[in-house]
């Protein structure tokens, strides 16, 4: 008897590690994220999505009438994957109206602008506002300098659009859709922040 | 060149646009082949049937007219003819392409598109000066009537469009009759061919001819001009205003009304839409003359119509959004080339001029787009008019109000409807709102195929109304309501839900759901619903807007305020202070127009003239400004406490603490959820150990029965000994016998040999007599001995008794066989001593 009970204690010990990278526990290790992209018409925020989802660039893209839906999920190197459930919304100011539709319970929030045009950049700094305002409390805000590839255009500083993210709490990456620069990455480096699920209890309860 | 480029290029791309030269997602493109023959099909039969129709209800009703309109149309004609000549010398190349493209609608639009833009494109902004002239010439190109049997139906939906008017009191409301100019467009036998590129040139060459003489007529005559060839068509249409004021209802006038809708219902023919769409929209009630033009001089021109810095700066922003968005309208279109886009730039800004509470909103453009592929520009901006003035009024302006409306009321439908679809997503988290949305503020354009699109805009445009908006959505639900239900996650639901409305290609099966499955929901209903839900919307866009224009003019009053408690300061900072703060206020324009408002509405300029000094006047400025932000900054730091309140409320809210709730009973949920996959998992462990043991168990069993078997044979080995013994005994025992019997015999032949030797004592020799049984008593003695040894050993004293008889009768019994010869004798001693030496341990078996 003695040596019967003591058999399935080591078993299960040992046994309760790997299950849960098999993906047994789908909270823990595969998340699902509900993203929304802001900023101002014209910033490409539909090709940085289409960069990212499907891979493609198409330099003359539809305008986004309200808001369009995309997913995409990214294996992280722990093992975990990440499932953005991507809301791409359109630009034009009015339609800022509708947003709140869309950002509200996102966890995270991307806001773009084009690095050639200052205006974008404060409409971006307006999205922030309204974010830390109105949006979910924890949210993870990224901030997006896009159009990189036109540095030759380039009327916001590198430093200008850093600053203002570090101001914010907020993480920052200048990318290009077009050469699809830093775009994958802006991705991984928003899977990174992601506050995640406490693995925990699983092993204390194991324990006796 | 230019047309034969085109055409070559149409039909490169062929596999990867449609009929109607949109684009097609890849993955549609095989479905879209399956679809195309159906869509030709359908095509056919609408054709004829409409053809019937409208012969029918011309007949019916304008046999007196049309006799009076067909004399008065020779002369059109005949210059139309001329016309039409003339533009085929002049653009042979163009001829050629029309005629490859014979029964192709999309070449017709081309072409319309491409005679329009060419008269217009030589009316660059910057030949302002040439202006007044380009614009009559343009005019020639860009406008164009509909066919005369079109015109009962117009005549029906002008009333629509009057009532309308009557009811909103439109200042722009023209009282002026433009159906004179319809009878002569000649184009009953064009109609008749079914040739559509015949159809346009006659149009548009009948236009040019009415249009010239319209130019005549009004340099001679002015605003007022009648043609004579339309009195008996104005004079029903005058009974008709008559009626619709008089509370008649418009029905009993037009009796084939309801045939009229079946037939929409089934889709307007292609080469019939773009001139059905206008006469459903009521182009010819909503067109005033010249008005288009003077709003495209207007946009050219940017000093003439400058009214405030206000209007200007959101033109700005209009004309910037617009020139964003031309390339990014249906990229790639064939027909939508330089001059094409140069068609739906003017189209877009005349709007905007046109009705600056909307302006400029993203999706006009398609709508804009879609509708100068089938029409004119002029006809096309028209159009575009009663779409968004009449049929989705206040659903694009700035706050965006009735589209949002629209969207709590679909909700509203859709939870009535379909409770258990709306169950699903609300479990995933999915609100219908994200969904529909779009779909409602394209008008499904983009959303699902082009055929289907379109045909939903033949009922929607034939409607007047919204309400095939709210069917097509609720027949979409319907059709793939089904299939969301199965999905388990949020991002998979819209994925598939996207993907399935967009391969809604059975445009008919959309259609017919959309008008037979959704009767309930009518004008009326949709009404109640909004009024309902309206409130709700404006209570949001007004906080919206408080705490905009709050923040707005925070920093300007603050700057303000701190001036006027400063008494240092000097005057010359104070107006370079008013002046930077005008500077501002022309920055933020809301700011503008909240202190044009407040200075207007404080009637400052009364006061203002009363002071004589400028010195004064600063003075008094300075102070009732401060004043007047004194109160704002007051009502401002009220607002903002109430906001703080508000937030409070918000924080004490115990929905948040609901929600968290939830949340932690999820996370508990989850926790259990581990909890159980651990269990599971340590039982897998235990269940593992288990099947070792049992393993084990089964090898054990194994070598037990192998050990088994072994005793088996043991025992059998054991069998097999004992039966050697027990033979060996048998044979010994006989030996003994066989001892006993020689024994006795030997005794029997002592005894003879005694006896003879007693008889012979005397006489014989005793050395030979001596001799004899010397040499046997040995061999007796052994036997004894033997027999001592055996007795020894017995430690039972039955073996002794057993034993003990035989000597006895060894030497007391005598038996005949003792007179045998000794060489028996000899030889049963040896067989003794064999037995002898196997006796010894076979003796425990005895």
């Amino acid at each position: 008897m003695g040596c019967s009970s003591s058999l399935p204690d080591r078993g299960s010990g040992r046994l309760v590690g790997p299950n849960v990278e098999n993906g047994g526990a789908a909270d823990a290790k595969n998340l699902r994220v509900k993203l929304v992209l802001l900023g101002d018409s014209g910033v490409g925020k539909s090709c940085i999505v289409l960069r990212f989802v499907r891979g493609q660039f198409d330099p003359t893209s539809k305008v986004t009438v309200g808001a369009s839906f995309l997913s995409q999920t990214i294996a992280l190197q722990d093992s975990t994957t990440v499932k953005f459930e991507i809301w791409d919304t359109a630009g034009q100011e009015r339609y800022a109206a509708l947003a709140p539709l869309y950002y509200r319970g996102a966890a995270v929030a991307v806001i773009v602008y084009d690095i050639t045009s200052p205006e974008s950049f404060n409409k971006a700094q307006y999205w922030v506002k309204e974010l830390q305002k109105h949006g979910t409390p924890d949210i993870v805000l990224a901030l997006v300098g896009n159009k990189a590839d036109l540095h030759e255009k380039r009327e916001v500083s590198v430093q200008d659009g850093m600053g203002y993210a570090e101001k914010n709490g907020m993480f920052f990456i200048e990318t290009s859709a077009k050469t699809a620069d830093n775009i994958n990455l802006l991705f991984e480096e928003i899977a990174k922040r992601l506050p995640r699920p406490a693995l925990s209890s699983s092993s204390s309860i194991q324990n006796p | 060149m230019m047309p034969e480029e085109r055409f070559n290029v149409r039909h490169a791309h062929k596999p990867r646009r449609d009929a109607y030269g949109f684009a097609l997602r890849p993955q549609y493109v095989q479905t879209y082949q399956e679809y195309a023959h159906i869509y030709k099909e359908e095509e056919d039969e609408r054709s004829d049937k409409w053809k019937n129709f409208l012969e029918h209800i011309e007949k019916s009703s304008q046999s007196c007219s049309l006799e009076k309109a067909h004399t008065e149309e020779l002369p059109a004609e005949a210059t139309e003819q001329k016309a039409y000549r003339e533009e085929l010398q002049a653009e042979p190349t163009e001829q050629k392409a029309e005629i490859v493209s014979e029964s192709d609608e999309e070449g017709n639009d081309k072409s319309s598109l491409k005679s329009i833009s060419e008269g217009s494109s030589e009316r660059d902004p910057k030949k302002e000066a040439q202006l007044p002239k380009e614009t009559g010439k343009s005019k020639v190109q860009t406008w164009s009537f509909i066919r005369s049997s079109l015109s009962s139906i117009e005549n029906m939906m002008s009333i629509r469009v009057r009532k309308q008017k009557n009811m909103k009191d439109e200042h722009i409301v023209v009282d002026k009759d433009h159906l004179p100019s319809i009878e002569e467009v000649p184009s009953q036998d064009a109609f008749e061919d079914g040739q559509e590129e015949d159809i346009y040139l006659d149009a548009s060459s009948g236009a040019t001819s009415v249009s010239n003489r319209e130019s005549d007529g009004l340099k001679a005559s002015g605003e007022d001009e009648v043609v004579d060839g339309g009195v008996c068509n104005s004079v029903q249409a005058d009974q008709t205003k008559e009626d619709v004021a008089n509370g008649i209802h418009p029905e009993p006038l037009f009796p084939w009304n309801q045939e009229l809708e079946s037939l929409v219902h089934g889709g307007v023919p292609r080469d019939l839409r773009g001139e059905v769409w206008q006469a459903f929209v009521g182009v010819k009630a909503r067109r005033v003359e010249k008005y288009y033009y003077d709003l495209l001089a207007e946009e050219t021109d940017p000093g003439e119509s400058m009214d405030n810095d206000n209007s200007c700066g959101a033109f700005r922003k209009w004309r910037k959004q617009i020139e964003k968005d031309i390339p990014r309208t249906f990229p790639g279109h064939p027909a939508l080339d330089e001059n094409g886009r140069n068609s739906l730039r003017r189209l877009l800004l005349a709007y905007a001029r046109h009705n600056p509470s909307v302006g400029y909103c993203q999706a006009m453009n398609f709508f804009a787009g879609l509708l100068l592929l089938l029409m004119p520009e002029e006809n096309a901006f028209w159009t575009l008019v009663g779409i968004m003035d009449d049929y989705f009024d206040g659903y694009y302006t700035e706050e965006m109000i009735e589209s949002q409306v629209d969207q709590l009321v679909f909700e509203e439908l859709v939870r009535e409807k379909f409770p258990k679809l709306v169950n699903h997503l609300d479990y995933l988290g999915v609100q219908v709102g994200w969904i529909i949305g779009p779909w409602f503020l394209s008008i499904f354009v983009n959303m699902i195929p082009w055929e289907s699109v379109i045909r939903v805009w033949d009922v929607l445009l034939f409607e007047g109304n919204r309400v095939m908006l709210f069917r097509t959505a609720l027949a979409l639900l319907e059709l793939y309501g089904p299939a969301i239900v199965t999905t388990k996650d949020a991002g998979d639901a819209i994925v598939l839900f996207q993907s399935l409305v967009g391969s809604t290609f059975d445009s008919s099966q959309l259609v017919l759901t959309a008008c037979m499955g959704f009767l309930a929901i009518t004008e009326t209903r949709l009404k109640e619903l909004r009024d309902k839900h309206r409130p709700t919307v404006l209570e949001v866009v007004e906080e919206r807007a408080r705490a905009k224009k709050w923040k707005d003019s925070k920093g300007l009053s603050a700057k303000l305020y701190s001036f006027k408690h400063d008494p240092t300061i000097t005057e010359e900072k104070s107006t370079t202070e008013e002046e930077s703060a005008n500077g501002d206020v022309s920055q933020s324009k809301s700011d503008s127009c909240n202190l044009d408002e407040m200075l207007k509405g404080l009637s400052l300029s009364s006061e203002l003239d009363s002071l004589s000094d400028p010195q004064d006047q600063v003075d008094w400025l300075k102070v009732e400004l401060c004043r007047v932000l004194e109160e704002k900054r007051s009502s401002v730091l009220r607002s903002e406490e109430l906001e703080t309140a508000l937030m409070e409320i918000v924080r004490h809210d115990n929905r948040r603490e609901l929600s968290a709730k939830v949340e932690q009973l999820e996370h508990e949920v989850a926790e259990l959820h581990q909890a159980l996959e651990d269990k599971t998992e340590q039982e897998a462990a235990m269940l593992k150990v288990l099947m070792l043991v049992e393993q084990e168990q089964k090898v054990t069993e194994e070598a037990r029965i192998s050990a088994e078997q072994e005793a088996i044979t043991q025992k059998h080995a054991l069998y097999v000994l004992q039966e050697k013994y027990d033979k060996a005994m048998s044979s010994l025992t006989e030996m003994e016998k066989r001892v006993k019997v020689a024994e006795s015999m030997l005794e029997a032949t002592l005894q003879y040999e005694s006896g003879q030797a007693k008889a012979l004592s005397p006489r014989s020799l005793p050395g030979s007599t001596q001799g004899n049984p010397t040499r046997k008593i040995p061999l007796l003695s052994f036997g004894l001995g033997w027999r001592d040894r055996m007795k020894r050993s017995n430690d039972s004293k039955s073996t002794n008794e057993q034993s003990d008889p035989p000597i006895p009768q060894e030497e007391t019994t005598p038996t005949p066989q003792e007179k045998t010869s000794p060489t028996p004798q000899e030889k049963t001693g040896e067989e003794v001593q064999e037995h002898v030496e196997g006796g010894s341990d076979t003796q425990v078996f005895d």
